[in-house]
């Protein structure tokens, strides 16, 4: 996958509304924006990792949960590939120091970011495939999420 | 799915879907195997020349008389200034979103498309590119000579070399490029430069130095299909034409760019790259010169191993590296299916649902807005398995080559020896090509 895509998302925004074809398909998708991080709104999210003012990535029965915080040019954590399996869930938790758009390709998201709230995103692997999450300004790849 | 969601992601970036890791058990029998193979060749091999521009099996009568025919010609002639002419009318008028189906014939068809199709059939391009009918129908205007041209033509692979590697730089490095106004800006500037120079060198330059030539006629040299020195179609294998590549200038060069680009868009997916990357204040700098150093490093490291190859044989080093360079073309084809082939199936066929729509009209000009790729065709366990393929065959393709070659120029009794550093530097491409597949 090319850093194109995601250079190319920056002006082809009615590609990242109207959808991805490649993608996790018919995955669905919910999202929630709170500007307090306990009262997230996504039900599998671990007390920890809400509070946790760095990140981490937590495993529970229920879904995966990951936090990502943007400062500046800086991902922290720094990129990786979180595994999820068919039809396991993902909590993706996004804090950044300025405003930003969250693009996930291949589930159709496309998030606005505000600056210094935290955003959460949930999704369920459908389709395998690996797939990027990425920020659009600047151009950052914040992890890829891997379907198998 | 409908037209309407469609989107219009370039490349690789077509699709926002990439392919799983390759597993790790495949790695190991995916490197295991090229070390054996290599070895166990070196022994077992022919020990002298015998792959020869005069071998092949006639192809059929009918089939020869096609393949020479006007009508046939013609037909892929103007199927292709047709293809050329309906994106530059979107390029032009089109709608500048997601729906518009330049960045896949640019970025999926005319690049990983024309390389598949070329391995197929053989180097088409130098037939049906557009730049050599709009330079002959630009001559007939003014009612100049076909061969006319300013200046000899002395540059063989060099522009060709640059001009690749330029446009991997379009596609994976620089900004908004599935955008309209940047791919105007990328096409018309490589029409217009292919005018001048073709005008400047003739057709000379057309055959050797035009970047897409170069492409399809490269891995067109892997094509069953060929014609053997007194130019009748054969059948052979894809060892013969890679060795017909006569050596032209900046064909180290060439052969190093086929390799080194596939190989960085491989590496560019690292996260650890991209993570070191992306937070530095002129990523695409440090993007650049990645790129470049890859193609660096990929013809660095042959003109290393042929030199020492050449020191073990105790012939002169002059040329060596060019003689082996053509070596590496079915490895470079071995790393382009494993790494395009899911790209292929999945935005190749979405460009050809958005080329009925040119204009972004929501109309179905052609017939195909309906179509959609077939998942069959790029399962998970599909894709490893022709990634592992691939990448195997094109290294003993390549050893094979190699091999040949080193019996050609080096005196017998030392033409084992000498290959052993070619060998172990083919050994590492094809792990290092493995390894990308499995890490990024």
């Amino acid at each position: 996958m090319s850093y194109a895509a995601g250079l190319a998302l920056v002006t082809a925004l009615t590609a990242c509304g109207g959808g991805d074809p490649a993608g996790g398909g018919g995955a669905t998708s919910s999202s929630s924006t709170s500007s307090n991080p306990t009262s997230s709104g996504s039900p599998t999210s671990s007390a920890t990792s809400t509070t946790s003012a760095s990140s981490s990535s937590t495993s529970t029965p229920a879904g995966r949960t990951v936090e990502v915080t943007i400062t500046g040019r800086k991902v922290d954590p720094a990129p990786a590939t979180v595994k999820l399996g068919v039809g396991e869930k993902l909590t993706l938790t996004v804090t950044s120091d300025h405003d930003d758009v969250l693009h996930i390709h291949g589930f159709d998201i496309e998030k606005n970011l505000k600056a210094g709230q935290p955003t959460t995103v949930e999704l369920t692997g459908d389709a395998p495939g690996v797939y990027e999450v990425e920020t659009h300004e600047p151009e950052l790849r914040l992890l890829k999420i891997a379907v198998q | 799915m409908t037209l309407g969601v469609l989107a219009a992601l370039p490349a690789h970036g077509v699709g926002s879907r990439e392919d799983l890791p390759l597993p790790f058990s495949y790695l190991l029998v995916g490197a295991g195997l090229a070390l054996v193979i290599s070895f166990v060749a070196l022994g077992a091999l022919w020990k002298t020349p015998r792959l020869r521009d005069t071998d092949g099996r006639l192809v059929p009568k009918t089939l020869a008389l096609a393949l020479d025919s006007p009508a046939l010609r013609g037909i892929a002639v103007l199927a292709t200034l047709f293809v050329a002419a309906w994106t530059l009318m979107s390029l032009v008028f089109g709608k500048d979103n997601a729906n518009n189906p330049v960045a896949s014939v640019v970025y999926v068809w005319l690049w990983v498309g024309l390389a598949f199709l070329s391995m197929l059939v053989g180097g088409v391009w130098r037939l049906v590119n557009p730049l050599r009918w709009l330079h002959a129908g630009l001559l007939r205007l003014a009612r100049v000579e076909p061969d006319f041209a300013l200046a000899e033509y002395r540059l063989g692979y060099w522009p060709a070399a640059v001009g690749l590697a330029a446009f991997v730089w379009l596609e994976l490095i620089a900004p908004d490029n599935a955008d309209l106004p940047v791919l105007r800006v990328a096409v018309f500037g490589y029409l217009l430069v292919g005018v001048i120079l073709s005008l400047v060198f003739g057709r000379p330059y057309l055959r050797r130095g035009d970047a897409f030539t170069a492409w399809s006629s490269l891995y067109g040299t892997l094509s069953p299909l060929g014609r053997r020195a007194d130019g009748r179609w054969v059948w052979r294998t894809p060892l013969h034409g890679p060795l017909q590549v006569g050596f032209d200038r900046g064909l180290l060069a060439v052969c190093a760019v086929l390799l080194g680009t596939t190989a960085y868009d491989g590496f560019s997916g690292e996260s650890r790259w991209y993570g070191f990357v992306q937070g530095r204040s002129f990523p695409r700098l440090w993007e650049t010169a990645g790129l470049l150093g890859v193609c660096l490093v990929v013809a660095g490291s042959l003109a290393l191993a042929a030199w020492l190859s050449a020191r073990l044989a105790r012939v002169s080093w002059h040329g060596v590296a060019s003689a082996f360079a053509p070596s590496l073309i079915p490895i470079a084809a071995g790393y382009l299916i494993a790494h395009y082939w899911s790209l292929w199936v999945w935005e190749g066929t979405n460009g050809l649902s958005k080329f009925s729509d040119p204009l972004g009209t929501g109309g179905n000009w052609l017939g195909t807005a309906g179509v959609t790729p077939a998942a069959a065709l790029i399962t998970p366990s599909l894709v490893a398995a022709i990634q592992v393929v691939a990448i195997i065959t094109g290294h003993v393709l390549g050893v094979v080559v190699a091999h040949e070659r080193a019996l050609a120029l080096f005196p017998r009794r030392a033409a084992v020896a000498g290959q052993v550093p070619l060998l172990v530097l083919m050994v590492i491409y094809t792990v290092g090509g493995l390894t990308l597949l499995f890490s990024s």
